[in-house]
């Protein structure tokens, strides 16, 4: 039984690193917008669960592995099965081998898409994220200098939290078409 | 709602609850409980753990670098920009007579912003001047300074022209007090704190609580640094220096306000240039050697006369005392 620290080390170094191209193949791979989410925090649950046993050698075919399967079966319960689904997920496992480039990302490149992350926030929520974590200010403070309630800093940090996470690992949903330009001078909105 | 986005608000929750300090061990329990509670759990908490820790490397960018867009309003400053000169050249000339230590609140605002008041306040040489504004705080002016407030139902600002101002801030939710001096914009949540400006170098010495001090450039924040009480920061161009934690030091810094001038270990010349602050008449040193003593200890400021003394007493310097100046030699 691996312990929590070994797989947290495992998780975060090996495992997020693959989000973007584990939602890319899911969605893919399956036709309901809506599922793409929950796929892949299934497939983060049934890797961590597989991964107790011992650590894979090679995490990037065991994640694959586990989402072609896991897609598969969801699949079968649904009775939408087909031999084209089953088909392209070979084709698509057989192809991964060329975005190794995308697994570690630099320094440079993980602020870029920090900073592109909080760009993507609306102004009220990516203020409050820039209020925690450039002025270090804590809920409290946050609070006090915005003149809400600390419930509000919260649900609006968690909203940041929660969009910055998608956009930096990339399990981003795909974007709805958005007028950026009009969306971002506003100002003002909540999310 | 899905079950990945109700995992990811709960890991949220708690990784918010963590930021915020200790958790109760009531807390911590039901932490673990739920962390235990699925592998999805885990993976939801250490997934925003992570992409939450990259987000620091924002930081490395400074305010206002995220948000190309994002300017600060200085409409209002600018409004106010002459009426308060008139009314600071006007305080000058009132500072001759101002014995009073305490004022009373802020005079009348502008015609056209009913709901605020803003004033000017200027000491003179060796003055030191209390004023409470209408939210409560009081500032307390040291000698040779100038400042001037606005005060509206969103915002609580003073500019400090010159010289050196020590606030107390009151706590008001929703209305934020921000000080400027020259590039650097100091914000507090219910503090106290002193600024100093001369020219563009500014000095800021926390007694309590926590300020933030922004550099600004064209109006667009370029850096901030937090400083929490005990700390000084002393910012000069581009460069903000944070001393270590020295409440002592804070506290001496902030002598003034008792009248008093305290010193460690600080060559004379720094010394007479202090003394020189609050007196009309002048501590001058002539010759060499006796620049590089240094001197501790607590002097009253208003007498450069009685500290002259001292030295010739303890150090065998000669003192002539003329009308305009005092001169320490040796």
């Amino acid at each position: 039984m691996v312990d929590d620290t070994d797989i947290r080390d495992w998780f975060r170094r090996e495992v997020l690193p693959l989000e973007r191209q584990l939602t890319h193949f899911i969605r893919h791979n399956w036709r309901v917008e809506e599922d793409v989410m929950d796929l892949m925090h299934d497939v983060y649950e049934l890797a961590i669960t597989g991964a107790r046993k011992g650590l894979p050698a090679a995490t990037r075919p065991y994640l694959f592995v586990i989402a072609r399967n896991h897609l598969i079966n969801r699949a079968k319960r649904a009775r939408i099965v087909s031999f084209e689904l089953v088909a392209d997920l070979e084709l698509i496992e057989n192809e991964r081998g060329g975005f190794d480039q995308e697994r570690y990302l630099n320094a440079r490149e993980a602020l870029r898409r920090a900073q592109d992350g909080l760009a993507k926030l609306t102004p009220r929520v990516r203020q409050i994220v820039q209020l925690r974590k450039i002025d270090g200010l804590n809920v409290q403070e946050t609070a006090d200098l915005l003149g809400i309630g600390s419930d509000a800093v919260r649900q609006q940090t968690s909203i940041g939290m929660r969009k910055l996470a998608d956009h930096m690992l990339g399990g981003t949903r795909k974007a709805a078409p958005r007028p950026q330009a009009l969306a971002r001078r506003d100002g003002g909105g909540e999310t | 709602m899905s079950r990945a986005e109700q995992a990811g608000i709960e890991a949220a929750d708690w990784l918010i609850a963590h930021e915020d300090g200790e958790l109760s061990a009531a807390e911590q329990a039901r932490f673990e409980a739920w962390m235990a509670a699925s592998e999805g759990n885990k993976a939801a908490y250490w997934r925003l753990e992570c992409a939450w820790e990259a987000a620091d490397r924002v930081r490395a960018l400074g305010p206002g670098a995220a948000m190309p867009e994002q300017k600060f309003d200085d409409a209002s400053s600018r409004r106010w920009r002459i009426p308060s000169m008139i009314a600071a050249s006007l305080a000058l000339l009132a500072a001759a007579w101002m014995l009073v230590p305490k004022l009373p609140a802020l005079a009348p605002g502008h015609a056209d912003a009913s709901q605020v008041t803003a004033a000017s306040f200027a000491t003179s040489v060796g003055m030191k001047q209390l004023v409470e504004l209408v939210d409560g705080s009081r500032i307390q002016l040291n000698t040779q300074s100038a400042a001037r407030a606005q005060i509206s139902p969103q915002r609580r600002e003073v500019w400090v022209e010159k010289g050196e101002v020590f606030f107390d801030v009151a706590h008001r939710r929703g209305q934020p007090f921000v000080v400027h001096a020259g590039d650097r914009q100091i914000t507090v949540l219910g503090t106290k704190f002193s600024v100093r400006r001369h020219g563009d170098k500014v000095v800021v010495s926390v007694l309590e609580g926590r300020v933030r001090v922004d550099e600004l450039k064209d109006n667009r924040l370029l850096r901030s640094s937090v400083i929490v009480g005990g700390k000084i920061a002393m910012a000069q161009g581009p460069a903000t220096l944070v001393t270590e934690r020295s409440d002592e030091k804070v506290a001496d810094a902030l002598s003034w306000r008792s009248g008093m001038l305290t010193f460690d270990q600080m060559p004379l010349p720094a010394i007479a240039a202090e003394f020189n602050r609050y007196n009309v008449r002048k501590l001058v040193l002539a010759g060499q050697s006796i620049e590089s003593v240094e001197i501790s200890g607590t002097f009253p400021s208003d007498q450069p006369d009685a500290f002259a003394r001292l030295l010739r007493d303890a150090y065998g310097f000669d003192v002539e005392e003329a009308a305009g100046e005092i001169r320490v030699s040796n």
